[in-house]
Order: structure tokens, then C-alpha cells, then sequence
């Protein structure tokens, strides 16, 4: 009989940086589990190695030592090719700054995932569909009026809501945030949150959280604490 | 489909795009003004150089010429089947005058046939009375050449109406006067001291051609008037008068100059002879000493064996029965043509008989030149054609060759057997080598415009750095990051020369236009049309130049993008997302 299978499997994960003649070990053996559809946060103080974890999680970097499992399946072992169609169709980013590309308008910054998972060609017979479910997806975060805005023309808490609905876009299985609402005012990231919550359950996602104030991770099902580049052991179940 | 979008977005998006495709614009612009005006030189002097002496010249080295022409002629004709035709052609040097004016001035004298001369040239093209007639002679119908006549005055009163600001009156005689009168009142006329001068010129010229008109209409009359004087000299001559014989000889010389000469003595000028005709500003001809008016031609008969001690000048009288422009203006400026037989009897190149026996031929009649014209081979392109040619001119130097050993006395100097482009290999070779020289300069030029566009891209990648993480996060692959800078790049190229050939294909065409315009309000001239051989700026864009110059600035776009879509490939997703 098969073990069950986990959404993301962490196991004995290590990386380290060079910088200048510093050799910064970030994490040192991080090992945890996610089950499918399970909102996970993981804090820790600033240097910590959370951002680290989650860019390897979401393939944007290469693992020293260990193994990260998605859905069973060994990331180190992916060619570049499948790296790049995992990042694009199973992984979604919402970054502390938004990262919104400011020569497109509010729809085109979220159609983005899906202009990358089509070709020129395939475009031609996908794109109404892409473009109702891009619309659809910004209505979601409450953004259905301002598709045709510049993202300059938006507040801090409107972009971050557009990259929601970036990450969103492509229904990836992984919902991968780095500090969220780390840029933004208390009430603007309760919203946000809120709004990262509703969309990905929708979805049926499962979701890690980087973040380090501790309010908007007692959100998750679960919290890990990292630190110095290690879990501590303080989890914390969601009641 | 991302690389396309975000191409596109940058493109519109980005102000320093536009440096980029202002600086390919200018590239491509430049290259191509300067290729096709250089093009557009060397194809009007093949063009030119096939229309004034066919497709092959047989020439001889010396001053002594060819003898026995109409026998190897007819010999080519019948051996080489792709020879349409030829005709003999003498060429010497001459002194132009004006009878009872002291205007002289050298010239080349051009001995030929016609009609045959139009079998083998574009001859007839460049006539002014007998133009595109298929037989033009040196007797053309007088109706045609008074309705010719009639025009051009016509539009030279148009010309000066213009240029001295008054309403033609109707009445020549009493409009040249009153323009006259207007000029004599200098600045207070109103009319600019170049204008006056022009003016003037123009009075001159409706002046004689008026008068040229009247030679023609009272050509009867003149000759009657002529043979009265003569017999008058004749009695007086004959009464012991001297006093009123030298009168009436003085009274001859000047109806003389109104005779219109047989055939034989006519003679039809190239148009541009400077004194003879001139150019206005705008850059129309006008005609002053032209069809109808007189001519005298003296050259040195150096056809045969001489002494120095022989050597005496002959003088002709001709009446100038037409003109023509091969478009060609070294050769306009400086030719006239003569009928062959004459110009062979003046230059003693004529047959020469034994004496007492007109049929015992000791020498044969000479010619300069023979110039062949081939059969026209439509659908062959222009190397196939030179090709062609190149191959003909070896069948004819072959039954030259042949020729040469059955009759000893046609020549007594080497004789070159030369394609049309070989007789201009050295001028279109030095112009093929200017237009390679300005395209090499121009290519260093375009460069900077390879720099241009590296430095922009290099600005853009590393501004949107941030963007390159982004689209790696969401998926994209390093190609398809190098894909859009390439792209960008390219589209640039595109863009910019398309631009540059637009403005480029605008000037070239409009290059005369806009040259005579630089001319009237800077007052200065590039194109000078004495130290040119063409009268107009040539001007040839040809789908094939554009097309490898628009490549060019493609592949210079996306070369010059190169390294820094390498640079965007590269970025690791991480380190890009988080660059400051």
C-alpha cells in the first residue's frame, strides 16, 4: 500500500550563498511536509533563510543538498525544460513588491502566465478563453473595473491584488507568497490576505506563506518558524 | 506570445527605442542616398555608353582608321546571326565658329549615318526636331522643323514672360523691346541683377530663334537673292569694278549666312555646347544658336600619311539642322555631328584613285569606329546580357581576325574589338570603386549604429532587470528572454530602415528637385553640371539595394542586441528579483 502522498516534501534541505569572501550557510537541513490544499506559513526573523526556502520550493533556485518533492516528484532531477513548465503552470509567485511589469495595463500584467504558456500560434485559438478567465480572475480580487489601468495608476494593496491574480492565472496547484503584505498598511494586508485566502481555496491550492509578522501567519492552517536556517520544532496547528 | 507583447511594449513604450531607430534611420538613409545615386551613375553610363555606340566598337589605334568598313560590316552581318546591325563612325577634333561672330571654341567632330546611326544607337532618342523618328536625316521635312522651331520659341517667350515679369504682348518685335527697355532701367525695374542678366540672355536667344525661323520660311528667296549677288560679282568681275565687286562679295557673305546648305553641309549639334545653348536656373534649355543658324568647321584632315609641312585646316560652312542630348553632358558639351561623307572628304579619309581612273582604287575609303548593335534578347538578366555581349565581341574580333588577313589595307594599326562596358571599364570601374569606398565608409558609419543599439539594449536590460525575474518566475525560459531582446532589437533594425528607406527612396527621387531648390535659396550647387557627365543627378533605388541594405540594418539590430539579450538570458531568476 502506497504512504500517502504529500503536496510538498522537504527533506534534509540545505543551501548556502558566497558573498564576497562570506560563506552564508541560509538553511541547514530544513525538512516538512505539506499536504495538498493545506495554507502553511512559515515565519522567522529577517536573514532567517525563509525567501531562500520558498525560492527553491518554487524552482527559482538550485537546491546544495537535500530533496524538495512536489507532488512526487523530485525537482532536482527536472530538466530545464520542465523546470520552466513547472515554474509556469504549477507554481504561482506573489512577491512582497509586487514585481508588476509597468508597460502593461492591469490584464496584460495578469495574462502574463498564459502569454508564457502559449506560442504565438496557440495563442490565436486560446486567447479569448485566456483573456475571459484573466478577466474573470481580477473580478475575483475586486479589480474588475481597472483592467485597462497602468499599474503606476494603482495603490500599494490594488498591485498586490493584480499579482494575486497573476499567480492565479494559470490555476497552478502551489501558491508560493513572499511577505505578502509585508509592503502595505495593517488593514490594506488583512484584505490581501483575505483575498489570497478565498482565491486559492477556491482553486483548491496549496499554499506557502513567507512572512514575519506573526498576526498575518496565525491566517495559516499551520505556521514553522525557521531559524538561523533550521525549523525550530515550534509549529503551530491552525484550531 | 509574451516575447512578441513585451517586444512590442518596449518598442512603443520606451523613449530610447526611438534613438536607436532614429540612428539605423539615418544609417539606412545615408547608404542608400549615397548607393543609388552612385548606382544610378554607373547604370546611365552603361545605359549611355550602349546608346551612343552600340553594344561592340571596332576601333582603330591610329588616326588612320578603318578601310573597307562596308565590307567587313557586311561580313559580321552575315557570320555572327546575333549582330542586328552596324555602321561606320568617324571621330576627330575640330574648331567650331560662329560666321561673323568671334565666338570659337574646339569640339569633337562626329562623322555619321543616318538613318542608319539610329539602327545602332539610341541616337534618335536625344534629337530635338526628329525626335524618336526611326529614320532621322540631315534633311527632315521643313514643316517639322518649323513646327519644332515654332514650340521651342514659344517657350522661351514663356520663359522670359517669367523671368522679366511681362505679360507677352503678342507682337515679338515690340516685346523685345519693351524688355529690352525694362532691363535698361537697371534696379529701378525691379528685377534682381541676376534676373536682368537672364533677362538679357533670354532677349538674345528669341532673337536667334526668330531669325532661324525666318531663314527657313525665306529659304527660297535667300538662294535666289545668294545667285543674284553672284552674278552681279560675276559682271562686276567681269567690268574691271574691284570697288563694287568687293561690295557686293560683302553683301553675299551676310545673305550667305541666312542660306540653308544642302545635305550634305548640315550639321546637327550636341546639346550643351556652352555659348550655343544654356540652362536657366529652373534648368531649362534654351536654344540660341540652333537649328537654322550657321556653323563654320574647321579641322585638320589627319586621316592619310602626312608631313607636317601638308598639314593646311579646312573650313566648312554648315547650317545646324537639329540638335541632340544623349543625356550624357561631357559628350553634349563638346560634339558635332556631320554627315560621314563629308566629315571622311574633310578629314582625308575618303577613297583614294588613281589619277584619271575615279574607278581604279588605290586606297580604300576610312572610318574611325564601327559600331555594332546586337539583337535585343529580352528575359536576360544584366549578367547574362554582359555575358552575351562579352561572347560576341569575341565572334566579331574572330571574323575581324579573318578579315584582317584578306584584306592587309583595312587596317594599318592595331584594331580592339571592345564590349561597350570595356570601352567605360575605366570610368565605371572607378565609380564601382567609389560606390564600394562609400559603402565600406558608410558600413564603419552603420557601426555606430550597431554601438547605438547595444548600448540602449544594455540600458534596457539592466532597467528592467526586475522584469527579467519576473518572466522567469512566471515561466519563461533564458531563450525565450533572449528572444525578446532580439527581437527588439531587430524590430528596431526593421523599423529604422524602413523609416531610413522611406526617407531615402523620397530624396533620391525627388533628388534634382530638391538640389535645384538648394541651388536657388543657398545659393550654392553640389551637382555641378560642367564637371558632371550628366546634366541630372542620377538617381536608380533598386528593389535589390533596398532590400540588402533593410537587411543589413536587421541583422545589425539583432546583432547589436546580442550581447545583451545574452546578458537578460543569463540572469539567474533569483539574483534578477532581487536586483536594486
Amino acid at each position: 500500500m502506497n504512504s500517502p502522498q504529500h503536496a510538498i516534501e522537504v527533506s534534509g534541505l540545505h543551501k548556502s550563498y558566497r558573498l564576497g569572501r562570506t560563506h552564508l550557510h541560509v538553511l541547514r537541513g530544513v525538512s516538512f511536509t505539506v499536504e495538498p490544499k493545506e495554507f502553511i506559513a512559515v515565519v522567522g526573523a529577517s536573514g532567517s533563510g525563509k525567501s531562500t526556502l520558498l525560492h527553491l520550493i518554487g524552482l527559482l533556485d538550485r537546491i546544495d543538498k537535500g530533496t524538495i518533492r512536489l507532488d512526487d516528484v523530485d525537482i532536482a532531477r527536472l530538466p530545464q525544460r520542465r523546470r520552466n513548465r513547472t515554474r509556469c503552470r504549477d507554481v504561482g509567485f506573489v512577491f512582497q513588491f509586487y514585481h508588476l511589469l509597468p508597460e502593461l495595463s492591469v490584464l496584460e500584467n495578469t495574462l502574463l502566465p498564459a502569454k508564457v504558456d502559449e506560442s504565438l500560434l496557440s495563442w490565436v485559438s486560446h486567447r479569448g478563453a485566456r483573456r475571459r478567465a484573466a478577466v474573470e480572475m481580477l473580478e475575483r480580487v475586486g479589480l474588475g473595473e481597472r483592467m485597462k489601468h497602468r499599474p503606476q495608476e494603482l495603490s500599494g494593496g490594488e498591485r498586490q491584488r493584480v499579482a494575486i491574480a497573476r499567480a492565479l492565472m494559470n490555476r497552478p496547484k502551489f501558491l508560493l507568497a513572499d511577505e505578502p503584505t509585508g509592503n502595505l498598511d495593517s488593514r490594506t494586508g488583512k484584505q490581501i490576505l483575505q483575498v489570497l485566502r478565498t482565491a486559492s481555496r477556491d482553486i483548491g491550492q496549496t499554499v506557502v506563506m513567507v512572512t514575519h509578522d506573526a498576526a498575518i501567519a496565525a491566517a495559516a492552517d499551520r505556521v514553522l518558524h525557521l531559524q538561523d536556517g533550521k525549523l525550530t520544532g515550534k509549529w503551530k496547528e491552525r484550531e | 506570445m509574451y516575447k512578441f507583447t513585451l517586444c512590442l511594449k518596449y518598442l512603443l513604450k520606451r523613449a530610447l527605442a526611438y534613438f536607436a531607430m532614429l540612428g539605423v534611420l539615418v544609417c539606412v538613409f545615408l547608404m542608400l542616398t549615397c548607393v543609388a545615386v552612385l548606382t544610378g551613375f554607373v547604370n546611365k553610363i552603361e545605359v549611355a555608353a550602349k546608346g551612343l555606340f552600340g553594344d561592340i566598337v571596332i576601333s582603330s589605334a591610329s588616326l588612320s582608321g578603318l578601310g573597307e568598313y562596308d565590307e567587313l560590316i557586311a561580313r559580321i552581318k552575315k557570320d555572327v546571326p546575333e549582330v542586328e546591325d552596324a555602321s561606320p563612325f568617324i571621330l576627330t577634333f575640330g574648331i567650331l565658329q560662329l560666321p561673323g561672330s568671334d565666338f570659337r571654341r574646339t569640339v569633337q567632330l562626329a562623322g555619321i549615318r543616318l538613318p542608319e546611326r539610329a539602327r545602332v544607337s539610341d541616337f534618335e532618342k536625344g534629337l530635338f526636331i526628329q525626335q524618336g523618328l526611326h529614320d532621322p536625316t540631315f534633311d527632315p521635312p521643313e514643316p517639322l522643323i518649323l513646327r519644332r522651331l515654332d514650340e521651342d520659341d514659344k517657350r522661351t517667350f514663356k520663359i522670359l514672360e517669367r523671368v522679366a515679369g511681362l505679360p507677352f504682348s503678342g507682337d515679338p518685335m515690340r516685346y523685345r523691346q519693351a524688355v529690352a527697355d525694362k532691363i535698361s532701367m537697371g534696379a529701378a525695374s525691379g528685377l534682381t541683377p541676376d534676373r536682368q542678366a537672364l533677362a538679357e540672355r533670354l532677349l538674345n536667344a528669341t532673337g536667334f530663334q526668330d531669325q532661324a525661323i525666318e531663314h527657313f520660311r525665306n529659304a527660297k528667296e535667300t538662294a535666289r537673292r545668294v545667285a543674284e549677288l553672284q552674278a552681279q560679282i560675276q559682271a562686276a568681275d567681269e567690268a574691271g569694278d574691284e570697288t563694287k565687286r568687293d561690295l557686293l562679295e560683302r553683301q553675299k557673305a551676310a545673305v550667305e549666312r541666312a542660306l540653308i546648305l544642302p545635305p550634305d553641309r548640315r550639321a546637327i549639334l550636341g546639346l550643351g555646347i556652352a555659348g550655343l545653348s544654356f540652362r536657366t536656373p529652373k534648368g531649362e534649355i534654351v536654344r540660341v544658336i540652333g537649328p537654322g543658324q550657321q556653323i563654320v568647321l574647321s579641322m585638320i584632315p589627319l586621316g592619310r600619311q602626312f608631313s607636317y609641312a601638308d598639314i593646311t585646316p579646312v573650313t566648312r560652312n554648315f547650317t545646324v539642322i537639329d540638335d541632340c542630348s544623349t543625356d550624357v553632358s561631357s559628350i553634349d558639351s563638346e560634339i558635332v555631328y556631320v554627315p560621314f561623307d563629308t566629315l571622311q572628304e574633310l578629314c582625308n579619309m575618303g577613297a583614294q584613285r588613281t589619277a584619271g581612273d575615279a574607278n581604279a582604287i588605290v586606297e580604300p575609303a576610312r572610318c574611325s569606329q564601327i559600331h555594332v548593335k546586337l539583337k535585343e534578347a529580352p528575359g536576360l538578366s544584366r549578367a547574362e546580357s554582359l555575358r552575351r555581349v562579352s561572347d560576341v565581341a569575341r565572334q566579331v574580333d574572330a571574323v575581324w581576325a579573318v578579315f584582317q588577313k584578306t584584306h592587309p589595307d583595312a587596317a594599318r594599326s592595331s584594331v580592339a574589338v571592345e564590349t561597350w562596358r570595356q570601352r567605360q571599364s575605366q570610368l565605371i570601374t572607378m565609380i564601382e570603386s567609389q560606390r564600394t569606398l562609400m559603402v565600406l565608409i558608410l558600413g564603419i558609419i552603420s557601426g555606430v549604429a550597431i554601438v547605438l543599439i547595444f548600448v540602449i539594449l544594455y540600458v534596457i536590460v539592466v532597467q528592467k532587470t526586475r522584469d527579467i525575474g519576473v518572466l522567469k518566475a512566471v515561466g519563461a525560459s533564458n531563450l525565450g528572454v533572449a528572444g525578446i531582446f532580439l527581437a527588439y532589437g531587430g524590430a528596431i533594425g526593421l523599423v529604422g530602415s524602413i523609416l531610413g528607406t522611406l526617407a531615402g527612396c523620397a530624396v533620391v527621387w525627388n533628388i534634382n528637385p530638391i538640389h535645384d531648390w538648394v541651388g536657388r535659396t543657398f545659393g550654392f550647387q553640389v551637382w555641378n553640371r560642367e564637371s558632371f557627365l550628366f546634366d541630372k543627378i542620377p538617381n536608380q533605388v533598386e528593389p535589390g539595394t533596398v532590400l540588402w541594405i533593410v537587411t543589413g540594418a536587421i541583422i545589425a539590430g539583432v546583432f547589436g542586441s546580442l550581447l545583451p539579450a545574452l546578458i537578460a538570458a543569463m540572469r539567474q531568476p533569483v539574483e534578477a528579483l532581487r536586483y536594486e
